[in-house]
């Protein structure tokens, strides 16, 4: 069993973003960066599916600066056999972009599976999984909250609004992993090591055109502060008539 | 002539056969790791003689202490009178008498037969205590009760045996006066019917039985808990809490080693020679289980059964990677303790580890790293050390842990604290206070006299702040020039290092040295035990050196110096608990200086003490990392400390460390008291002059 884990690195998403002079990025500056939390999934649930079957092998693929081989070096310390690095200067928002040059590189690999985390969580598109797996003409799953393999064939399950949905898919095939799946691991330090040893291939990325770009970013307005209307009984009737009124809650 | 020849020959043999077993034990050591043991020789030394000699560790309890005591020094004395008994075995012209000045040689008589009546006396009580009243700590699934009793009948026929041939010697012949030998001398009168032959005979076979017995008794020793006799002034000279600064610190490690593979511990052979030898020395008196919070309140660790498998396990495997066939194939030293001890067949001895099979997980993440057990211990044996080498392994190498504190470590890594905040909000609490960055003083070229190192606890939870408020309130009336780090400064990363893991460890601590270095700051001053205990005494394993100032001492120097202006009216006589942090007390000695603090601030004020306080004060329940994982076996650690300072009648609590005041203040609240929970910090504050 074959399985490419495509993962993006993303930075850390509890804290105030600002936005770079060029209006069009956030700054860089302080950030914090790891893999992209679905991804995580997806790299589990790689691990869990060779760990299971006792063979295999899970490649990691990701497009980014140079600094993206931190989260390659992470994914092979929780596991992963070897890493491929797509090289770029900075990561595009042109997802079809992404995706061909993800498909460049997946295309004659002889995966059986291709993995991808169900979004990044900064740029929340969810979209180059599936265009992936169009490029490569392959069967798409995108969201599977629980993933199995047996006898070349695959099933998923879909959670949706109030019901789930049980799907069943030949391979080779391409799944976006939602959470749920599998908690994942946290990398030993035995890991960290042996990942230092493993191979990372470097790359330039096949992008081709962009066509989309970023015109202007903008924060969200600033949420007007509380109020306190007074304590205890007293302030009961103002707060239900702010709430009717204002609010218009009740 | 025969007599002595053959007296020679037992002698030899006897000797002989405990010098094989002594160098058997000594390489069984080598199983272990080397590691240097001989720095600062005149601590060790000085623990030696106190704790060892002077026995204060034993003494802690008055009652076993004194007894115990007795044997000690009594064997000591009479050590001098069994060299002269084996000596005359050989050489029967050997005597003291002839050595010694008549007055000189007498006061020795004198101290024999005392010391002798002493230790009689003593071992009998202790026989007593054990058979008929048989103390809890002494109970446990596998303590060697039988061992124990075998072993205080043996002395007790050593005594008697001496007193028997003193006193059929006095029969044939009173050589010596009746007052150096009050207790024989009298016997000798009840027994003065005795014909003289008979009575050189009785003489004879007494000095015989008692030189036999002694041998013996050594050569018992190897195979008992009573080893101790023998390891446990040499443990006490090696123990690693003699080095000045070395109080409690975790042992240094390199990450970055060439060829390592394994991280930790997971068996003896990761350990040191040190922790076996620990092994040996342990007398399973149970005092390290009895002080420990984890065990008291019904967790499955028991610092004792550490200590006894870590014997248990050397005892197996040892002899088998030392190529010791006979030892390998009978029955080991003692038995482990619990149901998962070991044991079986070679191939199935060969198969198992110290990790797992003789302790499991569940034990070693319910260690809050108080330090009772290692302050208890009365031969100095570090049990927290063992302890802590298991959970590096399980972290470093197997990445097994509770699954609650994997959040923990991703946000001393992503966010710079065990918990989910944001790093630029670090410096929030002080918003409105006037407080100085340290960037904002570089940037006027300036540097001020003490950094305040507010620690994640007083920068982002709720509570705490207000202790850092309380804090940065005080130094500003006193007029100190201070800053803070604000978002430049982040966790210092004891909670990642108590937990296991190192490496997140030594990337937190870096960045922090990094940040602290850029500063040149050479003195900090902090609200929270386990920052100071780790910046301070830790951080020079990794280059960083400051002089680091627990608030409560800072405090004192301010109030004691008259700095602080206080408002004069008394206020209401109120009567407090004080908690000791195991950070601030049993890790760095820091006892006088809260209760101090308490007094002078307040001068009507009670300071009330719970029964179990200072250097034995009870674990909040937060350390260890145990703040992030859940307590799910058990009374909770923090309720049953709450019971016993709301026992004293205080009208509040007061605490000296962040996590204590979570602890201290959940406690109270799940018990239903209004008791208020206060830092000393926020006692001195609200005394403020408007
Ligand atoms: S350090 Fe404290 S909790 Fe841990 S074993 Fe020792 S006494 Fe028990
Ligand atoms: S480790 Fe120390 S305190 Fe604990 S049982 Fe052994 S000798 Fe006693």
């Amino acid at each position: 069993m074959k399985i490419a884990v495509c993962i993006k690195r993303v930075p850390e998403m509890d804290v105030r973003f600002k936005i770079a002079p060029s209006g069009t990025s956030v700054d860089e500056t302080g950030l914090k960066w790891d893999m992209s939390d679905f991804d995580g999934y997806a790299v589990e649930a790689a691990l869990q599916l060779t760990e299971k079957l006792g063979n295999g092998e899970v490649v990691v693929v990701t497009v980014g600066p140079d600094a993206a081989q931190e989260t390659l070096r992470k994914a092979l310390s929780m596991g992963v056999t070897r890493a491929v690095h797509l090289k770029v200067d900075a990561i595009p928002f042109d997802n079809f972009a992404i995706a061909r040059a993800l498909a460049t590189e997946l295309q004659g690999g002889g995966y059986d599976l291709i993995l991808f985390g169900k979004m990044s969580i900064d740029s929340s598109n969810g979209a180059v999984g599936p265009i992936t797996a169009e490029l490569l003409n392959l069967p798409c799953v995108a969201a599977a909250s629980k993933l199995e393999i047996a006898n070349g064939k695959g099933t998923a399950r879909r959670e949706l609004e109030g019901a789930a949905e049980l799907l069943e898919f030949p391979l080779p095939a391409v799944v976006s992993i939602d959470e749920g799946v599998a908690r994942p691991r946290y990398p030993s330090l035995k890991g960290i090591m042996a990942a230092k040893k493993k191979p990372l291939e470097v790359k330039p990325a096949q992008l081709g055109d962009l066509r989309m770009t970023v015109s202007t970013m903008a924060l969200p307005p600033d949420r007007p502060p509380g109020r306190i209307l007074g304590e205890g009984v007293a302030a009961v009737p103002e707060l239900v008539r702010l709430l009717q009124t204002e609010a218009k809650v009740l | 002539m025969t007599q002595n020849v053959l007296f020679l020959l037992v002698l030899v043999a006897a000797l002989g056969f405990f010098s094989y077993n002594a160098q058997r034990l000594v390489r069984y050591l080598t199983t272990g790791h080397d590691e240097h043991r001989t720095d600062h020789p005149w601590t060790r030394l000085r623990n030696v003689v106190v704790i060892g000699i002077g026995q204060s560790k034993i003494l802690r309890e008055p009652f076993a202490g004194i007894l115990h005591a007795s044997v000690f020094w009594g064997f000591v004395i009479l050590t001098l009178g069994s060299i002269e008994i084996l000596a005359r075995g050989v050489f029967p012209a050997f005597g003291f008498d002839r050595m010694l000045p008549t007055p000189v040689h007498g006061l020795f008589l004198l101290s024999q037969e005392l010391f002798a009546g002493l230790v009689l006396a003593a071992v009998v009580v202790l026989l007593y205590r054990r058979l008929v009243i048989k103390p809890r700590r002494l109970q446990g699934d596998k303590v060697h009760s039988g061992d124990a009793v075998f072993i205080l009948s043996m002395i007790a026929a050593l005594m008697v045996t001496l007193f028997l041939s003193a006193t059929f010697d006095r029969v044939v012949e009173a050589r010596h006066a009746a007052a150096f030998q009050p207790i024989s001398s009298v016997l000798a009168l009840v027994f003065g019917g005795v014909s003289p032959g008979t009575a050189r005979s009785i003489a004879t076979a007494s000095t015989w039985s008692h030189a036999l017995l002694l041998l013996a008794f050594l050569n018992y020793l190897p195979y008992s808990k009573h080893l101790h006799v023998i390891t446990s002034l040499p443990n006490t000279f090696f123990s690693n809490t003699s080095g000045p600064g070395q109080v409690g610190v975790m042992r240094p490690m390199d990450l970055e080693a060439e060829g390592v593979e394994t991280f930790g511990a997971s068996d003896v052979k990761d350990l040191s020679w040190k922790n076996l030898l620990d092994g040996y020395s342990c007398t399973e008196c149970g005092r390290c289980t009895a002080a420990c919070p984890a065990n008291i309140t019904g967790k499955p660790l028991s610092p004792r059964k550490i200590v006894v498998n870590v014997r248990q396990r050397t005892m197996e495997i040892a002899p088998l990677l030392k190529g010791d066939r006979a030892e390998a194939a009978h029955a080991v030293l003692a038995g482990g303790e619990g149901d998962d001890a070991g044991g079986g067949t070679v191939g199935e001895r060969v198969g198992h580890r110290l990790l797992d099979t003789y302790i499991t997980e569940d034990e070693l993440w319910a260690c809050t790293s108080c330090r009772a057990c290692v302050q208890e211990c009365p031969v100095s044996i570090d049990q927290l050390d063992v302890i802590n080498e298991l959970r590096r392994n399980l972290v470093l190498t197997e990445s097994r842990f509770p699954e609650e504190i994997q959040p923990a470590f991703e946000a001393m890594e992503r966010n710079g604290a065990p918990w989910k905040f944001q790093p630029a909000d670090r410096g929030r609490w002080a918003d409105g206070l006037g407080v100085t960055t340290m960037a904002e003083f570089a940037e006027r070229n300036e540097r001020p006299d003490v950094l305040f190192w507010v620690g994640c606890m007083a920068s982002f939870d709720d509570r705490a702040k207000k202790i850092a408020v309380a804090f940065a309130r005080i130094l500003n009336a006193a007029g100190i020039r201070f800053a803070i780090l604000a978002q430049e400064e982040s966790c210092n990363g004891d909670p990642a290092r108590r937990m296991g893991n190192e490496y997140l460890y030594q990337m937190l601590a870096r960045q922090a040295i990094e940040t602290l270095d850029r500063y040149h700051v050479t003195t900090i001053v902090t609200t929270c035990p386990h920052c100071f205990h780790q910046i301070g005494n830790e951080y020079p394993q990794l280059g960083g050196h400051y002089e680091v100032i627990h608030h409560s001492t800072y405090i004192e120097r301010l109030l004691q110096q008259e700095l602080v202006p206080l408002r004069t009216e008394n206020g209401k006589q109120l009567v407090v608990a004080y908690h000791d942090s195991c950070y601030l007390g049993r890790y760095n000695d820091v006892y006088d200086a809260p209760r101090e603090t308490l007094k002078r601030a307040l001068p009507v004020v009670t300071v009330a003490e719970p029964p179990r306080n200072r250097s034995r004060g009870l674990c909040c329940g937060a350390g260890g990392g145990r703040m992030w994982m859940e307590e799910r076996v058990g009374k909770r650690i923090n309720v049953e400390r709450t019971e016993e300072l709301l026992g004293t009648g205080a009208d509040a609590l007061a605490v000296a460390c962040p996590f204590c005041m979570t602890m201290i203040s959940d406690g109270a609240k799940a018990l239903g008291s209004d008791v208020p929970v206060y830092d000393i910090a926020e006692v001195v504050a609200g005394q403020l002059e408007r």
